[in-house]
């Protein structure tokens, strides 16, 4: 009843800001960062991969209310960059890795269906699963979220 | 990183382990995380119930049906949200339709599965209304939102309810895509597991004993992977884990493969939002708004036009029931007490929504929809 709508935690309300800066007044080159319906998932990633750059010296994330969707993260550089940059560098860096990682996953993939495809075809339909699932996926498309 | 290694050690339809290298313990939660909460697959959302004389309540059925994985391979482009579709109460493109019916005349009792779960065609006329060519639909395998039992010779049906002789069952359900953020019948994960440093070497458990550590604490499959740190060995608190594995395993809605690749594809999404909401900030500071909105694309500056403008995307998602006339002839039902809605609340009513759907219909601007520009309106 007074549950708000579940949706309403991971989509971004009408004019809602996905993103908002808030910069430091008191500290040198650091920022807070308010990211709207999202939640450790990104958080977490966003953190660990800003603390492993050279030129960051703090960067923490919470999220302050288990009820309310968003996160927010701190980041204070060193002064050779930006904490929004860094931010912008991490996250580049990590769609990178993720890319990485997907093509190795892919690759890993492909092995192992040529595999099914000889060996293991007891268990019904091969590893690709083109029986009841028809089309098998189209995540091969090679969607680059790089143009967004 | 030095580049991330991954090794799948099984792969079987529905289930895929592996073993994650080269990454930090942030990235390889993030990746379980997001397979476990963050893709859409089909569950029944609504149910309308036309006759239940069996043992069950309503709501009982209503929930247990909510739980019956549906086939979603390619879900994530085959189908739409209804938040994000733009029909007034479910079409094609964002509902697929089941129905249930079954007697009992003998004088044993009837197990009533999944596999008497049968997919029809809409309950109104579906046209088709809308005029783009849903390029949706012919993404779809032959057997999309059918129960994933149904076509797989020697599989164990989901059993809803027994019923005995002289007891019916009859109702129709609207199935729709959602993510398990939602509510957990949308996740196409049955179980994910995750494992680090099995020789515990990085202490970041402790391990209670009685008697013997080593005896009480037996090592997992996943212990031979790594070696035993020796009976001398000092304590290295600057490790890090680095080694995960993984096994991802599905309800059989989508395969493993698709669970994983549509997992990291997600995660890039998510990266790509933070960077695209990040941006328009630089922008203005470089005082240039107007590239914010290029930013966006094309519709960033357009995006709120079409709900505030077309009365007539208001007027239907006020009056769902006027506009679409079967809707209105199964109305009575609808409003009664007869209907029920399945497990999720949020999603109670299609009719008494005007500010929903507004609120959807501006919502869907925001992530987790890539390909907004699909909807028809945006242009």
């Amino acid at each position: 009843m007074n549950a708000i709508n579940r949706h309403e935690l991971f989509v971004l309300e009408d004019g809602e800001n996905p993103v908002e800066v808030t910069e430091d007044t008191k500290i040198p080159n650091a920022a807070t960062i308010r990211i709207a319906k999202q939640d450790h998932t990104l958080g977490n990633m966003v953190r660990a991969q800003l603390l492993s750059m050279p030129s960051v010296l703090f960067a923490g994330y919470k999220v302050p209310h288990p009820l309310q969707p968003y996160f927010i993260i701190k980041v204070q550089t060193d002064g050779t960059i930006t904490p929004q940059i860094a931010l912008e560098t991490a996250c580049n860096d990590l769609i990178k890795m993720v890319g990485d990682v997907e093509g190795k996953f892919k690759r890993e993939f492909a092995f192992k269906d040529a595999d099914g495809a000889a060996g293991s075809n007891a268990t019904g339909a091969a590893a690709g699963g083109d029986d009841p699932y028809g089309s098998g996926g189209g995540w091969s498309e090679g969607k680059d979220y790089l143009d967004f | 990183m030095d580049g991330a290694i991954v090794r799948i050690r099984e792969l079987k339809k529905d289930s895929v382990n592996f073993v994650l290298e080269n990454v930090d313990m942030a990235f390889a939660n993030s990746l379980r995380r997001v397979v476990m909460a963050d893709i859409p697959s089909i569950a029944i959302d609504i149910v309308e119930i036309d006759a239940n004389t069996t043992v069950l309540p309503d709501e009982f059925i209503a929930h247990r049906l909510g739980m019956v994985p549906l086939i979603s391979a390619n879900c994530s482009d085959a189908m739409r949200y209804t938040r994000d579709c733009s029909c007034p109460a479910g079409c094609p493109i964002c509902s697929i339709w089941l129905q249930l019916s079954v007697t009992c005349t003998d004088d044993r009792t009837i197990d009533v599965t999944s596999d008497n779960l049968e997919v029809v065609p809409g309950p109104y006329g579906m046209s088709m209304s809308m005029d783009d060519a849903p390029e949706e639909l012919a993404k779809r395998g032959p057997y999309f939102g059918h129960p994933v039992s149904k076509h797989e010779p020697g599989a164990q049906p989901v059993l809803l309810c027994k019923i005995r002789k002289g007891q019916e069952l009859k109702l129709r359900c609207v199935a729709r895509k959602g993510i398990a953020k939602e509510h957990a019948k949308w996740s196409p994960c049955s179980a994910v597991s995750f494992e680090y440093d099995p020789h515990n070497k990085l202490r970041h458990t402790t391990h209670w004993y009685e008697v013997d550590e080593r005896a009480e604490w037996p090592l997992g499959p996943n212990a031979e992977e790594e070696e035993a740190p020796r009976e001398d060995q000092p304590f290295d608190f600057n490790a890090k884990p680095n080694k995960f594995y993984m096994e991802v395993e599905t309800d059989g809605s989508m395969g493993a493969q698709e669970v994983i690749m549509k997992g990291l594809a997600e995660l890039q999404t998510k990266l790509a939002n933070l960077i695209i909401g990040i941006k328009p900030d630089l922008d203005i500071m470089a005082g240039g708004d107007g590239q914010a909105a290029g930013a966006w694309g094309t519709d960033g500056g357009t995006w709120n036009a079409p709900e505030m403008a077309s009365g007539a995307w208001g007027a239907t998602a006020s009056a769902p029931e006027a506009t679409s006339p079967a809707w209105g002839n199964t109305g009575p039902q609808f409003g009664g007490g007869s209907r029920r809605g399945a497990a999720s609340p949020a999603r109670v009513a299609w009719s008494g929504s005007p500010s929903g759907g507004a609120g959807w219909g501006g919502a869907q601007t925001g992530w987790g929809s890539p390909n907004r520009e699909t909807n028809g309106w945006a242009t």
